[in-house]
């Protein structure tokens, strides 16, 4: 595993974000209009809601950022990877760009949350760190799954939404009760139990990533 | 015939457990009482509602309250109106006022029976209906008891009749677990060796985990309407099973949108690992945000406990293990399916 080939592919996914424009907008485009209608359905949103409705606005951007991971790479570009970089070198350099890309719309759409919506948050550290881990561990989850459903044939946006929205759910629950007590929604002294639990799961995760994803990219 | 036994032994565990289970007789109980709350100080007349007894046939029935000291304060005057109902009075004196009592039955059929706590004593205002005499207090020595002959489930309130359905609701849970290993097993030797037979393996032990999987949902979704009073309860339990269901019918899907077999194979190995695993954490996680109304959970007496007394063991374990061996059979049966549509150049 080599860090300056680590760096290439996330700069090349950069690149290809910024050459393929269109993708790019759409996705912030549907992160905004999201938000919107958010704000219509809702009108007033605080508490337990506005954190729930935040992590579902931020799941779904995110499957529909991270799906075009690796549906975008054709056979023959993955063979030429497959001549260049070790798989665990391309599933990091993925995951690390995908984790930065999630970082970045779920910013986009705290912001517009915070727009639209009084927040309450309490405790700032608290819920940028259970955030931060959060987001981790769906940028993995996400990340995985786009490898998968990549290598299916037929409707792969449906096979990614069927098939990471389940595995979420651990990472989601405890993301919602940390930010909740951040937001001092509840009452918890053993949210530092919550916290590590998250980080062990996002170990737990990646590690799993970078033993099958052998698998899912050699032919 | 030499190499089927263990079908046929599945097969005969499950008519065992199917007659055995359904036909063996519940112990005696008490489904109501009416009134349930006495005063202090006030002789009342209460309506014991029980269920499988056999009053009018069985030598007098007598009632006791028992303290939670192990005193018995007996019924006077009891009547018996039909088979299962009866009305008895007792005094209850002044000191007795702000405690619980279990209420106990005994009859030379039925044996005896009870309910915790059943009955709690409050404190009673009015002065004219006070009778302050003391209550007589004595032993009973329950060891003299005639236990009735034959097997017998226990009696559990809100359960009742349904306690059955645990050998086969929760029989076919442990059941699923065990095929869901299984085929997690051959998706990991598959990864390892690339055989394709650990592939044809692994597909068909998860099919028939998936059968039973459905099956356990149906048969846990009728108990909970009879008993918990829904289709569906928000409970950690079911909400795990849901998940799960999800996952492997993720993966049914999976599998089919894959033209290349090997490809198929390999992925769809990979996605059952790592959906496997990433649902561990789950375990340790819901305990920590919610209760369940399952026992052994959120305060409920676990299985094991008094919950799963020997007779519901005896058909228990061998239906778990009856169900074990016709998932194998089904699975073994999927396999060689397989196999033979591929000799016989069906599909690749």
């Amino acid at each position: 595993m080599r860090p300056l080939k680590i760096a290439a592919i996330v700069r090349k996914e950069g690149m290809l974000e910024f050459r393929r424009k269109n993708a790019f907008y759409g996705i912030l485009l549907f992160c905004l209009v999201l938000v919107f209608l958010n704000y219509k359905a809702f009108n007033v949103l605080r508490g337990l809601e506005w954190d729930v409705m935040l992590w579902m606005t931020v799941l779904f951007c995110g499957i529909n950022a991270i799906a075009k991971s690796f549906i975008q790479d054709g056979a023959e570009s993955r063979l030429y990877y497959y001549t260049l970089f070790d798989p665990k070198e391309v599933v990091i350099g993925k995951l690390i760009y995908n984790f930065i890309f999630l970082s970045g719309l779920f910013i986009l759409v705290y912001w517009g949350f915070r727009f639209f919506f009084d927040a309450g948050i309490r405790r700032d550290g608290l819920f940028f760190a259970g955030a931060g881990l959060g987001l981790l561990g769906l940028s993995i989850i996400f990340t995985f799954i786009a490898a998968v459903s990549g290598r299916a044939e037929g409707n792969q946006g449906v096979m990614m939404s069927v098939m990471s929205l389940p595995l979420t759910l651990p990472v989601l629950l405890l993301l919602i009760k940390i930010t909740a007590v951040a937001m001092a929604l509840i009452t918890d002294t053993s949210v530092d139990g919550d916290v590590w639990m998250l980080l062990g799961i996002d170990l737990l995760l990646a590690g799993l990533l970078l033993l099958l994803f052998d698998f899912l990219w050699k032919d | 015939m030499l190499l089927s036994w263990w079908k046929i032994l599945g097969i005969l565990i499950l008519l065992y457990v199917v007659i055995g289970g359904l036909s063996v007789p519940l112990n005696p109980g008490i489904t109501d009482l009416n009134p349930g709350q006495l005063y202090a100080g006030q002789q009342k007349e209460v309506t014991i509602t029980a269920y499988n007894t056999h009053f009018k046939t069985a030598q007098p029935t007598r009632i006791w309250l028992k303290s939670a000291e192990g005193k018995f304060l007996e019924a006077q005057n009891v009547q018996i109106l039909t088979e299962n109902k009866l009305t008895c009075h007792w005094d209850i004196a002044k000191n007795m006022e702000g405690q619980q009592y279990t209420v106990i039955g005994y009859n030379n059929i039925d044996g005896s029976f009870l309910v915790p706590d059943g009955i709690v004593i409050l404190k009673n205002d009015s002065a004219e209906e006070a009778n302050t005499a003391e209550a007589q207090f004595t032993d009973v020595n329950t060891a003299d008891f005639v236990k009735p002959s034959g097997l017998r489930f226990p009696y559990r309130s809100i359960l009742n009749e349904t306690i059955r359905n645990t050998f086969f609701h929760v029989a076919l849970w442990m059941a699923m677990f065990v095929l869901y290993l299984l085929g997690l097993y051959h998706a990991i030797q598959y990864l390892r060796t690339g055989k394709n037979e650990h592939d044809w393996w692994s597909v068909a032990y998860n099919k028939s985990g998936i059968l039973y999987g459905i099956l356990g949902l149906i048969t846990g979704s009728l108990w909970a309407r009879f008993t918990w009073g829904g289709w569906w309860t928000n409970d950690v339990k079911l909400n795990m099973a849901a998940l799960s269901m999800f996952l492997y019918f993720g993966y049914l899907l999976l599998r089919n949108s894959f033209n290349d077999a090997e490809a198929r194979a390999r992925i769809s190995a990979s996605f059952s690992i790592f959906a496997f695993v990433a649902l561990i954490p789950l375990v340790f996680i819901i305990p920590r945000l919610t209760d369940s109304l399952h026992p052994g959970n959120g305060g409920n007496p676990a299985l094991g406990g008094e919950d799963l007394d020997h007779t519901l063991r005896l058909f228990f374990y061998p239906s778990i293990l009856a169900l074990i061996l016709l998932g194998c059979w089904m699975a073994q049966l999927k396999f060689r399916m397989q196999k033979l549509a591929i000799k016989a150049g069906i599909y690749t």
